[in-house]
């Protein structure tokens, strides 16, 4: 103890000195520690409203960083926790830092508290301090922030709405939009506006209503963009003063007091021209170098200038002007605003406008202190305004402004001479013609024209002079009157008259020698008109003229013209007269103080279009071919050079080309190779424009009756020769025809009792005929038979005769007959049949009496088929008929009525209307050969021995030849068919 | 006695007229300003009844009122719309001129002019019916705080406009109750002066 008393005293003071350091050490690091996070105090919240900026200010210690969060006080909702390094106020010690709210600092309170941070380690929160927004229950008004608020373009703006106390919130709109919107407090509502453009000049409006819409309140919002003008420079008009001019450039969108606002060189600058984006600023003294300051609520933008003076000069414009007027020319004078211009020297541009076409030139004068200028090569007569401008002549800077202008009139002169050309017409009447003078020609308002007629062979007047109004612009002329005066080179001189004289004599020669030339050329308009070439003649001392006209027309042309100096050997015509499709004849005359010669001449159209007319079209039958002809297209409605024709053929709709013309003076055309048939040809004539509509001309084509008449013709003659011949053949060999035909008829064989008589031969015909034909006292052509005599009665004759070896027990004619006419062997009947044969008609007419000697007849003579006479035979007799009805049939005709020709029929035949009005009846006019005719001559002598019946132009053919029948059919076809040839021919 | 009456009769005529006039005028600045509210509320998005409450202290003429009284109470109510509407005009330009003069410059400026015919046409009214020189009403009472921020002083030209139309309508209805009273009231008077007139 002791020791620990002793020791323990040393001990103790050991442990209480180590204690205490330790002590002393821990209460160190505690005191360090309690320094180095210090809790901030005198915390102080500064808020700038129109920024929305909140600035933060405390005492924070050592720390260099520090929490800070801000809560909005009602929600305790966390606006901002954020860790800050602010900065120090090195005088006071305090923090500060500052933040920008996006809602106005207006919309609710805000609470504020901080804490220092080292590292990990951080002090205790500070106190609160809260920033009291506007919707504290003391203020209970229906507010809107921000108010007023400017921002560019572009920008995000929020805006809060703070209800009245007890006001239901509705909705926000932004202009007419409705926006989304959050609740900040219980009485404070915001919305954002993103993006923003350029607001109306009256500014935006953000609106918030209550319930039902019973109260709004609202913000008006600019938006737009800071200043940025251009184009600054300064000048000077009284060479003492600065005048500035700008241009705005963008435009900012503000107006009124948010408007931009210009300082030059700190000076408000007085802008002489308000609402325009170009601005000028009066400074009364020449600075030399100028800084323009451009100032709105979003920013500012500065601009410089700087020049001496003389080098920007800008005169003012001139005033007082006046003139002093002459006819060709005017001096013009001024006056200047300020005296300092005395001994300036100037460039004036003195713009001169002529009333009359508007014609505007501009004529540049210089000169020290210049006042006046004078104005040469005017025009008589003419109204005339003049301005100037001028500027300064060394060190240019620009034009100054025109003078107001002055107008003024030059005084008249004596006009010009007129252009004179000459128009003759074929029968040497025509006319003097002039172009119009224009007013610039004029030179003053023309009182007249004087036309005289002036013969240079006699040096005078031939004519008296003739004064016509300014409106004539022809005089007429007759030539042959005017060569009565002797002399055949005659001049009429024009001249045109104002109130200031006589303008100069225009003349031209009346005598025109007007020699066609060989060719006329075509020329081709052009874009520069019609282009004419032609050879440099001698004789063109006094130049050329080209004329041109209507190429259609023919008396009193219209007729235009142009002069071309002498050497000239091309012109190109244009003239506001042309028009196209009108063909246009060019004559190019030389002039000497002799003629005018006419030396080349030209065609030509502006446009060449289709023929306005079509071509006058005919068509008629040539032979077999159709041949078309047409007439030329007038001159006036071809509208081009026609370059030929193009014919078709119309089928129904449609148009199929036949042929192309290309010889515009072909006028026919001949088609070939059509049969008969109507067709429809179109000819169309062409230009280089194309086709006219054509002309269509229809026209039939008829088979050629021509050759039919000559075939028939020729047919006729070769008949007629074949006839000929073989009459003269028969003729030749008639006695071998005879021989052949009528072969000599036998001597009869007498008895040897029968008397030899040398005596005639008694010829009377024998009451003993073998056939005779009886006539019936009452003509009935359906009953005409023959009768044949009874068989009693040829007893006796054939008696006589029966002895012959050639005769048989029927007489000899008989059984001829029956063997050529028909295979029907004849029966001869009474007339007491009642159907006796058709063909009995025909022999009925034959009146022939045979006396038994003739052994030859014709089928004409007899009865076909006596069996058909008789009843059984009856359907042979219908046979009959039709096979009258189908050829030749003469026999079957009957005859004319005849009271000595009708045989007696006490039967009418069956068909007596066929047989009677059927066929051909060509003997029923052959009267001459008829048995009445020879029964009046009393004799049977004709018929004697003839080979051929009387009542028939064939031969009998003789018996025995074989097919006789067919032979004879054969010969009866072409007999029928001469017949008829014959028949049809006559009348 | 002729002619006084004839003089009177001429002086009834002339009333009739100003008062015509007078009406025609308050009926084309009704209409004028009818036009120049809907282009107001439709430049400013505004709807119809955007804000109620009277500007112009001048109460609505009674029936009981007697002419002059009416006369004199539209009379003085449209001084104070004019008042009102220079005020306005002003600030405006103040505030957002210097721009193009659009539609609605123009129509505002119409109704400014046709406002101060009126004045003067109810000024002459006022004049015939009591036959002393107009004393030009106070404008003591009127509201002139020209609100600060530009969206409340919108509002407040939109109230003036509507002052102006209530007013422009509120004349039209009273001028047609005045022609028989004043004519009456203004022969009456003449018969009173002829009668003073006889005695002396």
């Amino acid at each position: 103890m002791a020791r620990l008393s002793v020791s323990p005293t040393s001990k103790l003071n050991s442990s209480f000195v180590w204690l205490l350091c330790l002590v002393l050490g821990f209460s160190t690091m505690l005191i360090h520690a309690k320094t180095v996070l210090t809790i901030p105090q005198q915390l102080r919240l500064f808020p700038n409203r129109d920024t929305q900026e909140l600035s933060i200010s405390w005492l924070g210690g050592t720390a260099t960083t520090f929490d800070l969060i801000i809560l909005r006080t009602e929600f305790n909702e966390t606006v901002l926790y954020e860790t800050v390094s602010p900065t120090v106020n090195e005088e006071s010690g305090l923090h500060q830092w500052t933040w920008t709210s996006v809602e106005p600092l207006e919309c609710t309170s805000l609470s504020v508290q901080i804490r220092s941070r080292d590292g990990q380690s951080t002090s205790e929160w500070s106190y609160t301090e809260t920033l009291q927004g506007k919707d504290l229950p003391s203020n209970k008004d229906f507010q809107m922030y921000p108010q007023d608020r400017i921002v560019p373009v572009g920008a995000n703006t929020t805006f809060c709405c703070i209800m009245e106390e007890g006001m239901v919130f509705d909705e926000m709109y932004y202009e007419r939009i409705v926006m989304n919107v959050t609740r900040l407090s219980r009485r404070t509502y915001s919305t954002t506006v993103f993006d923003q453009e350029a607001s109306r000049p009256a500014g935006n409006n953000l609106v918030c209503y209550s319930k039902n819409k019973e109260k709004l309140t609202g913000a008006s919002v600019f938006v737009g963009y800071p200043p940025l003008p251009t184009d600054f420079k300064c000048e000077t008009h009284d060479l003492r003063s600065a005048v500035c001019q700008l241009n705005e450039g963008r435009e900012t969108h503000f107006y009124g007091k948010r408007g931009t606002r210009y300082f030059l060189n700190k000076r408000n600058c007085t802008w002489l021209q308000q609402g325009q984006k170009e601005k000028t600023c009066s400074v009364d003294k020449w600075e030399g170098n100028w800084t323009l300051v451009a100032v709105n609520p979003l920013g500012q933008y500065s601009l410089t200038d700087s020049a001496e003076l003389s080098h920007r000069v800008c005169p003012v414009a001139p005033v007082k002007l006046d003139a002093i007027v002459d006819a060709w020319n005017a001096t013009v004078s001024w006056q200047w605003e300020y005296d300092s211009y005395s001994s300036l020297a100037l460039v004036c541009k003195v713009q001169i406008t002529n009333s009359g076409d508007n014609e505007l030139t501009e004529r540049v004068f210089s000169g020290v202190g210049l006042r006046s200028v004078f104005l040469s090569d005017l025009h008589p007569d003419e109204r005339y305004s003049v301005k100037v401008s001028c500027g300064a002549q060394q060190n240019f800077w620009k034009w100054g402004n025109w003078s107001n202008p002055l107008y003024f009139t030059t005084k008249i002169y004596v006009p010009e001479a007129p252009d004179v050309w000459i128009w003759i017409n074929r029968d040497n009447t025509g006319k003097v013609i002039w172009k119009p003078l224009t007013r610039r020609q004029s030179h003053g308002k023309l009182t007249h024209y004087e036309v005289s007629f002036w013969s240079p062979e006699e040096n005078q007047t031939v004519a008296p002079t003739v004064s016509l109004s300014p409106s004539t612009l022809a005089a007429p002329v007759n030539l042959t009157q005017i060569a009565s005066f002797g002399s055949d080179k005659i001049i009429a001189v024009v001249t045109a008259k104002n109130d200031a004289g006589s303008s100069p004599p225009a003349s031209v020669h009346l005598h025109l020698t007007s020699v066609e030339p060989l060719t006329v050329t075509r020329i081709v308009y052009t874009d520069k008109g019609f282009p004419l070439f032609w050879e440099s003649s001698a004789s063109a001392t006094g130049g050329y003229v080209v004329e041109w006209l209507d190429a259609s027309c023919s008396r009193d042309c219209p007729v235009e013209w142009i002069k071309v100096p002498a050497g000239t050997t091309n012109v190109s015509i244009e003239s506001d007269q042309f028009q196209p499709g009108i063909r246009y004849n060019f004559s190019l005359y030389s002039c000497s103080s002799d003629s005018n010669e006419l030396l080349q001449r030209w065609q030509g159209y502006v446009q060449e279009l289709v023929p306005s007319a079509s071509l006058t079209l005919s068509a008629g039958q040539q032979d077999s071919d159709i041949l078309l002809t047409w007439r030329e297209i007038p001159l006036v409605n071809r509208r081009g050079f026609l370059l030929g024709y193009n014919i078709y053929i119309s089928n129904g709709y449609q148009l199929t080309l036949l042929a192309n013309l290309s010889d515009a003076e072909t006028m026919s055309y001949t088609i070939k190779g059509l049969t008969k048939g109507t067709y429809k040809f179109t000819v169309k004539a062409y230009t280089a424009a194309g086709e006219d509509t054509g002309t269509t001309a229809s026209v039939t084509l008829e088979p050629y009756t021509d050759w039919l008449i000559l075939e028939i013709l020729a047919s006729l003659g070769i008949v007629t020769l074949l006839l000929a011949v073989v009459t003269f053949a028969c003729y030749k060999k008639r006695k071998w025809v005879k021989k052949a035909f009528y072969p000599d008829i036998p001597e009869p064989k007498l008895p040897s009792d029968w008397p030899r008589a040398q005596g005639p031969l008694d010829v009377k015909p024998s009451p003993h005929s073998m056939v005779r034909v009886v006539e019936k006292p009452e003509y009935d052509c359906s009953k005409e038979m023959l009768v044949a005599i009874p068989e009693e009665d040829e007893d006796d004759e054939g008696q006589g005769i029966g002895d012959e070896p050639v005769d048989t027990d029927e007489p000899t004619s008989l059984r001829y007959y029956n063997q050529v006419v028909d295979e029907h062997p004849i029966r001869l009947r009474f007339p007491d049949s009642s159907t006796s044969s058709v063909s009995s008609m025909d022999s009925a007419h034959t009146d022939v009496t045979y006396t038994g000697i003739q052994t030859s007849g014709s089928s004409l003579v007899l009865q076909l088929d006596p069996q058909g006479s008789s009843e059984g035979r009856q359907p042979q007799l219908n046979q009959s008929v039709s096979y009258g009805g189908g050829g030749y049939r003469p026999q079957m005709q009957p005859r004319a009525p005849s009271d000595d020709m009708g045989l007696a029929s006490p039967e009418p035949f069956l068909e007596p209307q066929a047989t009677c009005t059927g066929g051909y009846k060509p003997q029923c006019s052959w009267h001459l050969d008829s048995p009445t005719d020879a029964a009046e001559r009393g004799s049977l002598a004709p018929s004697l021995g003839s080979p051929t019946s009387v009542a028939s132009t064939q031969f009998l053919l003789p018996d025995g030849e074989e097919h006789a029948g067919e032979k004879r059919q054969l010969s009866s076809s072409a007999a029928t068919w001469f017949t008829n040839l014959l028949s049809s021919t006559k009348p | 006695m002729a002619g006084r009456r004839t003089r009177n009769i001429n002086g009834a005529d002339v009333r009739r007229s100003t008062l015509a006039r007078a009406s025609g005028i308050a009926e084309q600045l009704h209409y004028e300003c009818s036009t120049l509210l809907e282009l107001f509320r439709k430049r400013e998005s505004f709807p119809e009844d955007v804000a109620d409450g009277r500007l112009v202290s001048t109460p609505p003429p009674s029936s009981q009122l007697d002419a002059r009284d009416k006369l004199w109470c539209i009379h003085s109510a449209l001084l104070q719309c004019q008042n009102l509407l220079e005020k306005a005009t002003a600030k405006e330009e103040e505030e957002l001129g210097g721009g193009r003069k659009g539609e609605y410059e123009n129509q505002r400026k119409m109704v400014k002019e046709r406002l101060s015919l009126l004045i003067l046409s109810i000024g002459e009214l006022l004049k015939a019916a009591d036959g002393t020189a107009v004393l030009t009403p106070s404008l003591e009472g009127l509201e002139l705080n020209i609100p600060v921020n530009l969206f409340e002083l919108k509002v407040w030209v939109y109230r003036i406009f509507k002052e102006v139309d209530y007013w422009s309508k509120t004349t039209i209805t009273a001028l047609k109750d005045l022609p028989s009273v004043t004519v009456k009231e203004g022969v009456r008077t003449t018969r009173a002066r002829d009668r003073r007139s006889t005695r002396r």
